[in-house]
């Protein structure tokens, strides 16, 4: 007999509460969705639930969701963090709620428009100039940048918690470019995909509405092109902690994802650099903050904007979201005045409270706050000035002090805030439900003249018991946002339909895209020829030692040499004052494979193709994320292996899985990649390093004679290395000749791995790509392609093997693979100068390491 | 005086540049004490437009941009300037401490003041710098005879040695070396002004400089110049030339105001080249008889 002697998991949740929580009412019973929720918790049980936040971990990682910096050092992305119990609002209230939001908007909205107009709240005195000319947010040359709409805050986002009046409080505002829409989003979809029972009972509202609302906001908002706006969406870069939001909203919202230096400023237009030519912008959607958006006008040493931009707007040629200027807003200083503010605009007080803020720039509230010090929070007035907010409770006397005389030093740089008690919400914590503080950000979009509230948001929550830090940065975790009710509420919505222009108006591939997908191309071959090559060796090694003893080394010799000048590791094994280290070429090994610092090692190729990869985050399917989470940890695993490496068995072992995974890669890219210009250009840059680095193992293992029991070792190794072994055994059985595998390696046309195949291959990728020029038929690239495939198929391939009888130099093969290593060459030069030309900049300042915008949730 | 004012810059570039933007600040002001009877300003290799507009402080900005490559560029303005002499009635002038009690209890003359009260990008102070401003500033001695004490201080402390500070050098420095060109001193007479409670600016402009007695004016031997305004209640702005001790009057052409350098560069722009470059700059007033 089976007895469940625990309690129910509510029970045991209540016992866990130590202030008040969201799942009490102000009668102090469980709300009724809560015990909805906490039902099929109990339904789905702590044990499955605990799967279930694995799934939720693991799902979150294949979809490549992160938040903090792609590290040079290539190592992981810190992961999103998702918690399996959503933070439950019912939908009276939220309505509630959602009027107070759309009033801030509203307010916040009017005071911008004041700040940078008429300034009537200074000259009336219900703002303190201090707090627009000492405002670091104020920028005097944002006085005449506009959109051409009513609103000028067009996206707005508040945290908000509950107070202890049991109403929900705005605590902080975002008014530039707010963070987090895109993981609401994405939290919800991965919610719905692994704990679909949770909404047993309730109707969850949709967020999607609200994006909708803002596509049709971003696209009001381009003036000249009514029909099929070009819309950008504008990152500082894959350096920035929420770049994996830009690149998520930016293909849901089907916007081109660009940087600063994709755009360029002329005949005051802002112009998209594609490889298609230059195409006219008309929104950008900036997630970067206002000081870095023009560099003539705003910060100088900027290079995540475009010197102009403000120029443009002026000229009402481009629209900004939101207007560079906003920042003014985002100023803790202004808190206090809200309430007037609203007042003074909207005849009526502020619907949803703040926490108690003084602004020390005043003689009656400074004297309150050195009074109270010990009970309230400091903050700086500033937001930008990044001083932590300091807890008088926990100063020591001696620190209070000292707080007090940088206070009065500057007192208008200091604000103090009440510390309230916020409500705790359930969380799942190494697998028990506990109470947790949590605040919600939620999103506001205005239509041009009202507010949309998202229903629902983003919640983060402390994963610290009896803390308030929810930032992801310290470890905070985040949570779905359910807005519930019993019934379903249908909405109201006008979808409009777009108009088919829109839909043909194809997607544009900005040079830098491009050029990131072509590297995208050729680190991962190169990754792939280099541990193909190595698995070769290695083997061929593997093979003497066991079986052959020294006796018939020379080929390894050669192989480990070819090995050299495939990754261009010089000195390596060509090292003529260390002859030994063919003898003992394991170490050098294991440098070609790990050492992520030197140019040419597997790791440091494949590394190179994660951050090409990650720089477009916005071409990748789910399915393909997948793959190169897969790539990552292969990568991770080489580059950890440590000691277990001296095992030649297990390099064999990690080399294999990442071969096999980037043939993976492959496999997606070539079954589900549109074939648009990106395909085609990773496609080209794949089929250049191919043909590369064929060659060059042709080359520096047959361009001298050998012997011919080293030769066939080698024709052998060739063979491997173009995975024609096995073809080649099926017609020539084991006669190993020369000739034979320079024919098909090099001429058979139905032959994946041989260069005629490659050649002509590349050919066909080349002639998709676009003209920018009409008068020749043939690019520069497609010549020389053209060259090398003629050249290639007119060889006599008897004279191949002839060599010199006294030197040994195989002079007609090596001239023939050396002329069409060069032209092959050529045409990555070629191809830069056509489509990557604008990029040049970006390379040259991309060191720069003061150019990072942070964008902190 | 009537003026011709000439003043060109030329970069040269060891690498074509493709893309120039930039922003003018060269327009003498229209003003009681001046007008500016003709201006013009010619580009070479010449923009697709220029575009003219008034900035937060009123003066004139004009912004172009280039879009070929080019390997020099050539900023030249050309005006016609007539400026008067200035009759300032010092006597009016309120009491240091008078006149800081003035700003701070009239508050729609605060709000009109206080971006010049406030630090700006390159006018912080701390003690050291009020200390060294504190004893022209007595209480009970007017404004305007204060500020004259504090350009006297400046002028007769202080070396004007060129190349020696940038407009990146920092004030202290300058404090400490003793030692700047005419911006150093405008910037250390304006943070010393802030420090002690007066709003002050910065103005950007020429003066006529004089050959040597018995020599000819060299062409281009004139330069850009800068010097300060104050707020003297009871009076209103009065200007004054720290570098060269004395109060401006007719060779003084001004172009702009602003809190300090940051706000009115005369000429700034973006380059999109990872080259070096060099820049020459030659500036005539040419009084016409």
């Amino acid at each position: 007999m089976i007895t469940d002697i625990s309690p129910n998991l509510l029970q045991s949740y209540q016992k866990e509460i130590n202030s008040y929580d969201e799942i009490l009412g102000a009668d102090g019973q469980v709300k009724p969705h809560w015990n909805a929720l906490f039902a099929t918790l109990e339904k789905v049980g702590m044990k499955e639930l605990h799967f279930r936040n694995i799934e939720i971990i693991n799902k979150l990682r294949e979809n490549g969701v992160t938040y903090n910096v792609y590290e040079n050092s290539g190592s992981l992305n810190r992961p999103w963090q998702l918690d399996p119990i959503p933070f439950l609002i019912e939908q009276q209230e939220w309505n509630n709620i959602a009027k107070g939001l759309k009033q801030r908007a509203l307010v916040l909205d009017l005071m911008l428009r004041d700040i940078y107009g008429p300034q009537r709240l200074i000259k009336e005195n219900i703002l303190p100039p201090e707090l627009v000319y000492g405002n670091t947010g104020f920028f005097r040359v944002c006085n005449d940048v506009k959109l051409p709409s009513e609103n000028q805050l067009t996206l707005y986002a508040a945290d908000i918690a509950r107070g202890p009046d049991g109403r929900m409080w705005v605590l902080d505002n975002r008014t530039q470019a707010p963070s987090g829409m895109g993981y609401a989003l994405e939290n919800r979809s991965v919610m719905s995909k692994i704990l679909p029972e949770l909404t047993n009972g309730m109707f969850v509202s949709r967020l999607s509405p609200f994006f909708h609302n803002f596509q049709q906001t971003v696209s009001s908002l381009a003036t000249k092109a009514k029909d099929h706006p070009n819309i950008v969406y504008l990152t500082p870069g894959s350096n920035n902690e929420t770049y994996f939001e830009h690149a998520y909203l930016a293909a849901y919202l089907g916007y081109t994802l660009v940087q600063g230096d994709d755009l360029l400023v002329r005949d005051g237009f802002v112009w998209l650099k594609s490889i298609d030519g230059l195409e006219k912008v008309d929104v950008i959607v900036r997630r970067i903050d206002d000081e870095w958006c023009d560099p003539l006008e705003l910060r100088q040493d900027s290079r995540l904007g475009i010197p102009g931009l403000l120029h443009a707007i002026r000229l009402g040629n481009v629209s900004v979201i939101n207007p560079p200027g906003s920042s003014v807003l985002e100023n803790n200083g202004l808190l206090p005045f809200m309430n007037a503010a609203c007042r003074f605009f909207l005849g009526e007080t502020l619907i949803m409270p703040s926490v108690a803020t003084w602004w020390c720039g005043q003689a009656k509230e400074l004297n309150h706050v050195l009074a109270n010090l010990p009970k309230l929070i400091i903050k700086n007035t500033n937001r930008k000035q990044k001083l932590k907010s300091i807890y008088g409770k926990n100063l020591s006397n001696q620190e209070l002090a000292d707080l007090r005389k940088d206070i009065l030093r500057n007192p208008s740089e200091f604000v103090a805030q009440e510390e309230v008690s916020l409500s705790t919400t359930p969380a799942f914590i190494n697998d028990k439900i506990e109470p947790r503080f949590a605040a919600i950000r939620a999103y506001l979009v205005s239509d041009g003249k009202n507010y949309h509230v998202m229903e629902g948001g983003l919640t983060r929550s402390s994963a610290v018991r009896d803390r308030f830090e929810i930032s992801h940065q310290y470890g905070g975790f985040s949570k779905d946002t359910w807005i519930v009710s019993d019934k379903l509420v249908t909405v109201q919505q006008k979808i409009v339909v777009p108009q088919t222009a829109s839909v043909i108006h194809h997607a544009s591939l900005p040079s830098r895209s491009a050029e990131n997908l072509f590297w995208v191309g050729r680190y991962s071959e190169r990754t792939m020829a280099t541990t193909k090559f190595l698995k070769i060796t290695i083997n061929a090694l593997q093979e003497n030692v066991n079986f052959g003893g020294s006796v018939k080394s020379e080929h390894i010799e050669v192989l480990l040499k070819s090995l050299t000048h495939l990754t261009l590791t010089y000195p390596g094994f060509i090292d003529e004052e260390n002859p030994s280290i063919l003898k003992k070429p394991y170490e050098e090994i294991h440098d070609l494979v790990l050492n992520s610092k030197r140019s040419g090692t597997v790791a440091y190729s494949a590394e190179s193709f994660l951050r090409g990869v990650i720089a477009v985050s916005d071409k990748w399917s789910h399915d393909t994320w997948r793959i190169i989470n897969l790539i990552e940890n292969s990568l991770k695993k080489i580059k950890n292996s440590g000691s277990e490496i001296n095992n030649p068995n297990v390099i064999q072992k990690v080399l294999d899985k990442l071969h096999t995974r980037l043939f993976t890669f492959y496999g997606i890219i070539s079954e589900s990649m549109p074939r648009d210009n990106g395909f085609y250009l990773l496609e080209a840059g794949k089929l250049i390093e191919r043909i590369l680095s064929r060659i060059s193992i042709i080359r520096s293992t047959f361009s001298f004679k050998n012997d011919l029991n080293v030769e066939n070792d080698l024709i052998e190794a060739v063979l491997i290395n173009h995975h024609l072994l096995v073809h080649y055994r099926s017609l020539y059985k084991s006669h190993l000749s020369l000739e034979a595998m320079l024919d098909m390696v090099l001429l058979e046309e139905n032959l994946p791995y041989s260069l005629s195949y490659q050649i002509d291959a590349l050919a066909e990728c080349l002639a998709k790509l676009p003209k920018t020029s009409q008068a020749e038929r043939l690019t520069k690239a497609e010549k020389a392609v053209l060259e090398a495939s003629t050249k290639i198929k007119l060889t006599d391939i008897s004279t191949l093997s002839t060599y010199d009888t006294e030197t040994l130099y195989r002079e007609k093969l090596d001239g023939l693979l050396a002329s069409i290593f060069d032209l092959i060459s050529s045409v990555t030069v070629s191809l830069t100068d056509l489509y990557f030309t604008h990029t040049v900049i970006q390379h040259s300042l991309m060191e720069n390491p003061e150019n990072s915008d942070t964008n902190e949730i | 005086m009537k003026y011709n004012l000439t003043h060109q810059t030329t970069y040269k570039y060891f690498v074509p540049v493709n893309s120039y933007h930039s922003l003018v600040c060269l327009k003498p002001q229209n003003l009681p004490s001046q007008i500016c009877h003709s201006f013009s300003l010619q580009i070479s290799p010449k923009p697709a437009e220029i575009v003219e507009r008034k900035d937060f402080f009123g003066n004139s900005i004009h912004y172009f941009s280039i879009q070929s490559a080019h390997q020099e560029l050539i900023v030249k303005t050309e005006s016609k300037v007539e400026t008067f002499a200035k009759i300032i009635n010092a006597d009016a002038s309120l009491s240091c401490c008078e006149s800081r009690e003035k700003v701070q209890n009239n508050n729609s003359l605060k709000i009109e003041l206080l971006q010049y009260l406030l630090p700006s990008p390159f006018t912080h102070w701390d003690e050291e710098i009020q200390a060294f401003a504190q004893n022209c500033f007595p209480d009970e001695r007017p404004l305007y005879e204060s500020v004259k004490a504090l350009c006297h201080k400046i002028f007769t402390e202080f070396s004007f040695v060129s190349n020696f500070t940038n407009i990146n050098t920092p004030i202290k420095t300058v404090l400490k070396e003793r030692k700047g060109v005419c911006q150093d001193f405008s910037h250390l007479a304006i943070a010393c002004l802030r420090s002690l409670g007066f709003a002050a600016r910065y103005v950007s402009g020429y003066l006529e400089t004089l050959p040597p007695p018995g020599k000819k004016k060299l062409q281009g031997s004139d330069a850009s110049h800068a010097w300060i305004s104050v707020y003297i209640p009871n009076i209103g702005w009065c200007e004054f030339d720290p570098t060269n001790d004395l109060v401006p009057q007719e060779r003084h052409i001004i172009t702009a105001y602003g809190r300090d350098y940051s706000d009115v560069p005369p000429l700034k722009g973006i380059i999109f080249s990872s080259g070096k470059h060099t820049l020459s700059v030659s500036v005539d007033v040419i009084p016409l008889l």
